[in-house]
């Protein structure tokens, strides 16, 4: 084509590209709004699953909790943020057993970086999709995880219903893990090998 | 001739009752005096108010076009968001540069708004709403508007900023191109009317086919498009925004600037996206006159009952309302492909057309 | 009378910031000033009444040479940078110069103003009868001389292009 030709069929073609874009943002414009209007929505607001908002600690209605105050979940904090700490008590058949104490979590400096709850091999925290986490001070900031008087479930209890605050799936996969765990402490052994190998690796 | 109609609501009766009521209170001087006076505070009012309301409706346009719902916090609405924005800013502390030249760094952000002002005092509002009527009308805006960018020139290089430079650059050579295209387009309107008298050119388009845009059919069409093209890019908006490019140059030439200098600035933008489209509203779809079919009498009479200033703001909404789905459709231009829009599509067509119209008017082709 | 009080006010405004223009040892500051003279002098074109020509010098002056030459500067090396001046002996020599231009223009105006008053149409001049006296052929009609002058803006603008498209 001439580059007159061009010249003219580019102007009718640009003319008629932009009338496109035109109409596509005119459709835009009378589309629904997809704005959340946040405090005022609470009722109907709608958090993924997947949203760490913080770190929780579920509980059944026995007041029972999964951790067996291991601390793998404190090693493989990058910052600091969980502090377990343990105590041995004596069990009725007579034996010394470590169960948790207190488990700390320290929202402040959480980067909800999901280690901790992926290297946990009982399944006994998660995070939450709670999200409203603003407080005054810090101070409130650090949390006590385990309920008051809370202990640790045993290993094949009798009913695992859904704990209250945690999300049908994540539910789930306690329940699921409680009957056969072999398999999920090999899978979450993992990572924790690796963060050591990669330790180790940063010392030499 | 338009059939003899009441004007329920229009102003000029109220103007003409003030001015011979302050005649009869004082010697002619003194009234002229207290009138100027009114007037331009009436000017300045409107200036600012005008500012405020399209901040506000470019907001929430501007939202809806993004599916957001834009300022709904502060009133009902968001109604009085940029009243809110408007305090923050007088309020907001002027900071001092280090190393600017501080005359022309006070100074250039009064040429943009004088500029803008002095375009805006031009304007038809409505009938009777004409603040100064110069024979030459047309040429008085082009002239006028054309200084506002001395205050962007200098607003850039006086802030010792190579982003404001840069920006300043962009924009004056931004400006003085399109600033032909916007001339030649509204001069192939005045070949067509005859006249550069802004009132002249309003009255002569009193029914709908009078209207320049379709008096003139095609090549009025065509200046109509450039014209809204040209002054689009002068007002420093939509895709044409390459002098304040964000990602590029922070803010362009008024990166420097803070509190009400900056305000100057932003509210001078605003304005002139008002201003084109109040001379395109004027020039090519009738300025005030109401919507008038030629025998349909019942439906002229109802249509006159909108005063005239609201059918003026409705029009000009309208085209501000087009300048906006504009400015949210299309993606920002590089400096070589804003300058071959001017240079190799929107001139050439222009004076072509500009050749088109005087043929059409020396045969009398156009819509009589 | 307040035509007069204006026109001293712009006079003094003009002739103000022209000496500032002249006196300005930074370029850039010099052009604004100068733009202040050109704008005060369209305010003279306004309280003669002839807007047309306000409104020329305004778009073509102000707005069209000002700004080519404020871009122009900000090109050039050091817009900011103050000039130093010139040796006294060159002073003295062009400050002989102006005096020796306002003399020639003052005797002008003064032996002519009284001749060129009645060429002047008291009250606005229609932009009709200008248009058509620019384009006339007839006598005291000027179609020539703007022909010429487009002349030589085409001119201008082939060597532009020349200069540009200069491999």
């Amino acid at each position: 084509m001439s580059s007159v030709g061009k010249y003219f069929t580019g102007i009718f073609k640009g003319i008629g590209s932009l009338l496109l874009g035109m109409s596509v943002t005119l459709k835009e414009l009378f589309t629904k709004k997809v704005t959340q209007q946040y405090p005022e929505n609470r009722a109907t607001l709608v958090i993924s699953d997947r949203f760490r908002g913080e770190l929780v600690m579920p509980h059944d209605e026995n007041n029972e909790h999964a951790c067996t105050a291991c601390g793998i979940c404190e090693m493989n904090c990058p910052n600091g943020t969980i502090t377990v700490k343990s105590k041995m008590i004596e069990t009725p058949e007579g034996k010394r057993k470590k169960v948790l104490d207190e488990y700390f979590y320290d929202l402040g400096q959480c980067t909800f970086c999901n280690l901790c709850v992926i290297s946990c091999p009982s399944h006994a925290i998660l995070f939450s999709n709670h999200f409203e986490n603003a407080v005054f001070t810090r101070s409130k900031l650090l949390e006590r995880l385990n309920h008051e008087g809370s202990k640790l479930r045993e290993k094949a209890p009798v009913k695992k219903p859904a704990p209250a605050v945690v999300p049908s799936d994540g539910g789930e996969k306690v329940k699921t893990e409680g009957e056969a765990k072999p398999q999920p402490k090999a899978e979450v052994n993992v990572p924790v090998k690796e963060n050591k190998e990669e330790k180790e690796e940063k010392e030499q | 001739m338009l059939l003899e109609i009441s004007h329920p609501l229009e102003l000029f009766k109220l103007t003409a009752w003030l001015d011979s009521m302050l005649r009869s209170l004082m010697p002619d001087w003194g009234a002229l005096l207290i009138e100027f006076v009114l007037i331009g505070l009436v000017l300045l009012l409107a200036y600012a108010v005008i500012a405020l309301a399209l901040i506000y409706i470019e907001r929430k346009i501007t939202a809806f076009f993004q599916c957001r719902l834009g300022p709904n916090r502060v009133g009902k609405y968001g109604i009085i968001q940029s009243v809110a924005d408007m305090v923050k800013i007088l309020l907001k502390e002027i900071i001092p540069i280090d190393h600017v030249d501080k005359i022309l760094f006070y100074l250039a952000p009064f040429f943009v708004i004088v500029s803008s002002m002095l375009t805006f005092g031009a304007l038809p509002f409505g009938n009777g709403l004409h603040v100064v009527d110069f024979n030459i009308g047309l040429f008085y805006l082009i002239a006028v508007s054309s200084l506002s960018i001395i205050g962007v020139l200098l607003a850039g290089w006086s802030s010792n900023n190579k982003y404001s430079m840069i920006g300043a650059m962009r924009s004056g050579a931004q400006f003085i191109s399109y600033e032909l295209s916007a001339g030649l387009s509204l001069m192939t309107i005045a070949v067509l009317s005859g006249s550069l008298q802004l009132s002249t050119i309003v009255e002569s388009q009193t029914y709908v086919y009078h209207w320049n845009l379709f008096r003139g059919h095609i090549p009025a069409l065509i200046a109509f498009v450039i014209y809204l093209i040209a002054g689009h890019a002068e007002t420093n908006r939509g895709p044409f925004d390459l002098p304040e490019a964000e990602s590029e140059l922070t803010a362009g030439y008024h990166t420097e600037y803070s509190g009400l200098q900056f305000g100057f600035f932003y509210l001078a933008e605003y304005l002139n996206m008002f201003i084109i489209a109040g001379i395109a509203t004027t020039v090519f779809l009738g300025g005030w006159n109401p919507v008038q079919i030629e025998g349909w009498n019942g439906f002229n009479e109802v249509m006159n009952w909108i005063p005239s200033y609201v059918w003026f703001f409705a029009k000009t909404g309208v085209l501000i309302f087009l300048s906006l789905w504009v400015r949210w459709t299309f993606p920002r231009l590089r400096i070589d492909q804003l300058l071959n829009l001017e240079w190799k599509y929107l001139l050439p067509i222009n004076l072509v057309n500009l050749v088109v119209m005087a043929v059409l008017v020396v045969f009398g082709l156009y819509i009589k | 009378m307040i035509e007069q009080v204006i026109f001293y006010i712009l006079a003094f405004f003009i002739v103000g910031f022209s000496l500032l223009a002249v006196t300005e040892r930074r370029i850039i500051r010099a052009s604004v000033y100068l733009l202040f003279v050109l704008l005060g002098t369209a305010g003279l074109y306004l309280i003669l009444e002839y807007h047309f020509l306000a409104a020329a010098q305004v778009a073509v002056y102000a707005g069209g040479i000002m700004v080519l030459f404020v871009f122009s500067i900000l090109l050039t090396d050091h817009p900011g940078a103050e000039v130093k001046y010139e040796k006294p002996k060159r002073m003295i020599i062009s400050a002989f110069a102006a005096l020796a231009g306002i003399a020639i223009c003052g005797h002008i105006i003064y032996y002519n103003v009284s001749r060129a008053y009645q060429y002047i149409a008291q009250g606005e001049i229609d932009m009709k009868d200008l248009g058509m006296t620019l384009m006339g052929t007839g006598k005291y009609q000027y179609m020539l001389p703007f022909e010429a002058i487009s002349l030589l803006l085409l001119a201008c603008i082939i060597g532009g292009i020349l200069i540009a498209r200069k491999k």
